[in-house]
Parts: structure tokens; C-alpha cells; sequence
């Protein structure tokens, strides 16, 4: 079950001051580091929301951020649609893929489960990459960014842009928030436990998995339409199957099942990629390694372990003071 | 197109199929029996072929293919005492995890080793020639693949029904627990089809290296076609895997002559109606 703790809200606050004190101090590299970042991190959040709540491991969520992206382009660039309707319509797109993949997947379980994603992600990739329309292997440029001179700000400052993404995945988060603590989500989380008992109390436990896992493809769309603006050009290499793999490291990585995880092991897993990437050309190998250690530890992840170690805390510190009151009494 | 031409494609789809065979058999008994999915078996694949590569630059192309399954064998062998016996137990998301971060690392490994540079492994002189086949002349190389995945078929086919090694594989796929009860070392069993699995994959990778050049990602871009097989054909079985094999091959194989532009999305969209028809394959095994 998803509780917005007090520690998760002061973690978010902490976050989003953090964010906006880097935004007004970082050169331009850094902002660029922050934007991919923030871009991640809604990507990471989106699986979070059917992996760590419905157990649904997917292997297709960087794909279909990457179907989002191309679904952006092709609204803007190719048919030259004004930028708010392209957003909302990629949005509204990327769900319906979405929720057409789970509907499909539902139906799987374990391994399955993680191989037919994985074979939807395939799909998508092959057909961008063999699609002549969407620019095949070159991929596609021109891609414009939303215009906001009307309440004067620019969009093309990449501080600005940081900060648009920084309240998109606000919003996002706000909004995963919100279904997870919905009747939807607690259904989800219950057929988690146990699929049979969901069954035996008459749910349609195939309908909730494809709703919840359609309503992530909304924040995958706007995550795929945000990433698109930011680089302005797209290639099919956003729809490989690896990158939907490193997603999930970053969901592993940061916390599965604590929504706000993934941002830290979004941040994590840049921070570390482009320090690493500083010393040596084996970038791979060090992510393979630091994922082989993260799963056989068990560990919860990076956030995920933080928050265990706070809630033991401030749970022993209570019943202590509990205790306390009843001596006295 | 003449009879030649389609004669010409079907043996072509028929050696691609038995080279995806012999990958992914290892990959579908290793499931079968110990539950467990190795994405880093593609990498195996591709380190077969380097092994192969390197080993027949400098003692000729036969001891390149007989050092390389047993290379993978020993590699096998070591990530088998280091990682997957300790991985056992834990959960299928837990098991992707892990061999795919194995994945990445034994990719940047071969990096490292043998460099970015595609590697050639050249076909030997006595297999260099072209053979007549219903009137249709084929390089004798690739009839020469097909016949290795159909000599593997066929013992593995023998092994698994008729001795009893392969009694004890069959009882271990279908209820280990109840199979250990009756005196059978399943985890010895697991090791040693662990192993064996690894070694088909190097042998794959050594036939396959002469025909597609060696490169560090040759184990990424056959990985994919593999899983598509055994889901296809349903995890865990020696008949889904041939059967997979052959749907795959000759659907990617024809589908590339009659619709180039869908033809690797045809595969897919095969794949995800089976998925809806029949969730576990065409053929699982009981176990799975």
C-alpha cells in the first residue's frame, strides 16, 4: 500500500529546493545533467508505479518513453501541430499504447511477463527502425520546444527548460501519488499479494493491471515528449531494449516500491555514469557490476534502505517515549 | 523466382533456424529445470566466437571449434559457483537483474580483451566449396551448421529420452522436489545442464563466427531472436525450442522476400498473438 509518509514528503521538498538551488548555480553542463536527470527520474517513476506496486516487471517502459518522443516529433515536426495539443495528444498516444501492452500482458505472469514487454519494446524499435517515414536509422531532427514567451520566459535557456521538467515531474509524481492511493491502486497493490485472493473477491484483475499500467504510459508521454524537446533530435536508439533495462537498474537502484526512490537512483545513476565515463570507456561494466551488487546484497536500494533506517527510528523512538508514559502511569 | 530460388531461401531459413536452435536449447532445459533465465547467455555466445576466433588464427579453424564450448564451459562453470547457485532461490525479476548487469559486464570484458575491431574467423579449406542440393548450388559452410544443430537435436533428442541422465532431466523438469526425494542429486544435475547449455551456446558461437563477423555486440542482437524462441515455443522444452526455432527462421527468412519493410515486425506480432492464445508457448514443459 502507497502512504505518502512525512518522511517521503520532506525527502520531496529536500529534493525540489536541492533542484532549484542547482538550476540557479550550475554552468550550463550541469543544467544539461539535471534536464537528463529530471527526464529519468519521470521514466523511472512511470515503472515504479506497475513495478513496485503491481509487480509487473516491465522491460518496455524506456521504449515506450521513446514511442512518446517519436509520437511528439511526428506531431510537431511532421505535421506541424501547435506544441500544447502535441503534448497532450503524445500523452494521450503513449497511454493508449500502453494500456493496449498491459491488457496483452496481463494475461502473463513472472518471466512471461518480463519477456512479452520485452518483446512489445522490440516491436516498437523495429518498427521506427525500418519505418522510412519516421527517418529509419538517421532518426529525426527539427524537433521544437513549447513556447512560453507569452508569460516571458525562454525556453531555449536551459535553466528555464530545467525547471519546466523539475514541475513536470512534480506533477508527475503528484499524479502517481494520487492513482496509487485511489480504489485502482490499492486494487493493485492487493493483487500484488496475492492474484488469487483479488480473483476470489471479484475483481477483474486483468482490466486494473492495464489501467494502472496505461495511466504510467501518460507520464511516459510526457516524459518522451520532454526528452525530445530537450535533445531537439531523436534516433531509434531510444527504443532499444537495453535502455528500458537500465530504467529499471535506476528503479532498482533507487527503491522499488517507494515512488520517490527512483528519483535518487535517477540521480545516482547519471551522477555516476558521467563520473565513471570521466576515468574510463567501460562504462558497462562498472553498471553491471554495481547492479550485480545492489541484487545479491538484497538490499533495498539506495532510498529504499534510507527509508527503512528513518522509519525504524523514528518507530523506536515512539514506542521508547510510549513506554516512558506508561511507567509513569 | 524460380523453384531454385525458393529452394535457395528455405535452406537458408532452415540454417538460420538450427542455428538459433543450438542457442536456444541451452537457454530452454536451463529453464526447464532450474526456473532460471540467463540474459547473459547471448554474451556466452559471443565469447564462444571470440574464443573460437582467436584460438583458429593461430592453430587453424577445427581447434577453434572444439577449444570454444569448453572455454564457455569453464565460464559457465565459474558464474554458476559465483552468482547462480547463490540466485537460485530468489525471485524472476531478482535473476533478470542479475545476468542482464552479467550481461553488460562480460560485454565490456570481451571490450577489453580482444578490443573493439570486428575479428574474421575464415571458413576452413575442406568446408570452402559448394555442395548440389535438389540442383541448387550451396556453400557447403552453412549445410555444414545445419547439420551440427541437427546432430545436437538428435542427441539431445536420444540423451534426453533413452538414458538415464536423461530420465533423471526429465524427472528434475517435471517435480524436482519429488526427484530429490527419490535419491537423484537435482543440484548436481542443475550444474552439470548448466554447463552443457553454456557449451552448446560456444559451439553456436564458434559455427556462426566464419558466417557474421565477430564483434563485442554479436551476443546482444542474438539474444533477442533466441528469447523470442523459447517463448514462442514455451520454456523448457526440447520441442517448442526446435519449433520456435523453425518459426522464427522461416518467418524472418520469407517474410524478408515477401514484405521487407515488416518483416521484423511480423515476428513480433506473431509472437504477441501467441501470447494472447496461449500464454506459456506452444509446448511447455509440465514443470514451467
Amino acid at each position: 500500500m502507497f502512504y505518502q509518509t512525512s518522511t517521503r514528503t520532506f525527502m520531496l521538498i529536500t529534493f525540489t529546493l536541492i533542484c532549484i538551488y542547482v538550476a540557479f548555480t550550475a554552468d550550463y553542463f550541469g543544467l544539461e545533467i539535471l534536464t537528463e536527470i529530471l527526464i529519468l527520474a519521470m521514466i523511472a517513476m512511470a515503472l515504479d508505479m506497475v513495478a513496485g506496486f503491481g509487480g509487473m516487471v516491465s522491460l518496455c517502459h524506456g521504449a515506450l518513453a521513446g514511442v512518446g518522443a517519436y509520437a511528439y516529433a511526428v506531431c510537431t515536426a511532421k505535421l506541424g501541430w501547435n506544441v500544447p495539443l502535441s503534448i497532450v495528444l503524445t500523452c494521450c498516444f503513449t497511454g493508449v499504447i500502453a494500456w493496449i501492452i498491459g491488457a496483452v500482458c496481463s494475461r502473463t505472469h513472472g518471466i512471461y511477463f518480463i519477456m512479452a514487454t520485452l518483446a512489445f519494446g522490440q516491436m516498437a524499435y523495429s518498427f521506427v527502425f525500418e519505418s522510412a517515414y519516421l527517418g529509419g536509422d538517421n532518426g529525426l531532427s527539427g524537433i521544437p520546444r513549447l513556447d512560453l514567451s507569452a508569460i516571458n520566459i525562454d525556453l531555449f535557456d536551459s535553466r528555464n527548460f530545467a525547471l519546466v521538467c523539475l514541475f513536470a515531474l512534480f506533477c508527475c509524481y503528484l499524479f502517481a501519488w494520487r492513482i496509487l492511493s485511489s480504489g485502482l491502486g490499492r486494487s493493485l497493490v492487493g493483487l500484488m499479494y496475492s492474484e488469487q485472493r483479488s480473483l476470489a473477491i471479484g475483481q477483474n484483475v486483468s482490466r486494473i493491471k492495464a489501467h494502472v499500467f496505461g495511466l504510467s504510459g501518460l507520464i511516459l508521454g510526457l516524459a518522451g515528449s520532454l526528452g525530445a524537446q530537450h535533445i531537439m533530435f531523436i534516433s531509434p536508439n531510444l527504443l532499444m531494449w537495453t535502455y528500458s533495462g537500465e530504467v529499471l537498474v535506476v528503479t532498482i537502484l533507487g527503491g522499488l516500491g517507494t515512488l520517490f526512490g527512483p528519483i535518487v537512483g535517477a540521480a545516482a545513476f547519471i551522477l555516476l555514469k558521467h563520473q565513471v565515463s570521466e576515468y574510463t570507456n567501460y562504462w558497462h561494466l562498472a553498471v553491471g557490476i554495481i547492479l550485480i551488487a545492489v541484487v545479491m546484497g538484497g538490499a533495498k536500494g539506495l532510498y529504499g534502505s534510507l527509508e527503512a533506517y528513518i522509519e525504524q527510528r523514528l518507530r523506536s523512538r515512539s514506542s521508547t517515549s510510549t513506554n516512558v508514559i506508561s511507567e509513569e502511569e | 523466382m524460380d523453384t531454385g530460388f525458393w529452394i535457395l531461401q528455405f535452406l537458408n531459413a532452415l540454417q538460420f533456424s538450427f542455428l538459433l536452435f543450438l542457442l536456444s536449447v541451452g537457454l530452454t532445459v536451463i529453464f526447464g529445470l532450474m526456473h532460471f533465465v540467463n540474459l547473459a547467455h547471448g554474451a556466452l555466445y559471443a565469447f564462444g566466437a571470440y574464443v573460437a576466433a582467436s584460438v583458429a588464427a593461430s592453430y587453424g579453424y577445427w581447434a577453434g571449434v572444439f577449444v570454444a564450448p569448453f572455454a564457455v564451459a569453464v565460464l559457465g562453470l565459474v558464474l554458476y559457483q559465483f552468482l547462480i547457485k547463490r540466485m537460485r532461490s530468489s525471485g524472476p525479476m531478482a535473476q533478470v537483474l542479475v545476468t542482464f548487469g552479467l550481461m553488460f559486464a562480460l560485454l565490456d570484458l570481451t571490450r577489453i580483451i580482444w578490443g573493439d575491431l570486428a575479428l574474421a574467423l575464415d571458413v576452413p579449406a575442406s568446408l570452402s566449396g559448394r555442395i548440389s542440393i535438389f540442383g541448387v548450388e550451396y556453400p557447403l559452410y552453412r549445410f555444414f551448421v545445419m547439420m551440427v544443430g541437427a546432430i545436437a537435436l538428435i542427441m539431445l533428442n536420444l540423451i534426453l529420452a533413452r538414458t538415464q541422465i536423461g530420465a533423471m532431466i526429465r524427472a528434475g523438469v517435471d517435480n524436482d522436489k519429488m526427484a530429490s526425494c527419490l535419491g537423484i542429486n537435482v543440484e548436481r544435475l542443475f550444474f552439470i545442464v548448466f554447463c552443457v547449455g553454456c557449451a552448446l551456446a560456444g559451439i553456436a558461437g564458434a559455427v556462426a563466427a566464419p558466417l557474421l563477423s565477430v564483434v563485442p555486440e554479436m551476443g546482444l542482437e542474438i539474444l533477442i531472436p533466441t528469447l523470442i524462441v523459447i517463448v514462442i515455443g514455451g520454456l523448457g522444452s526440447l520441442k517448442g525450442a526446435i519449433t520456435g526455432s523453425l518459426i522464427y527462421g522461416f518467418v524472418q527468412t520469407f517474410g524478408a522476400v515477401f514484405a521487407p519493410q515488416f518483416a521484423s515486425v511480423v515476428i513480433y506480432v506473431l509472437l504477441a498473438l501467441i501470447l494472447i492464445t496461449k500464454p506459456n508457448g506452444l509446448f511447455p514443459s509440465r514443470g514451467g
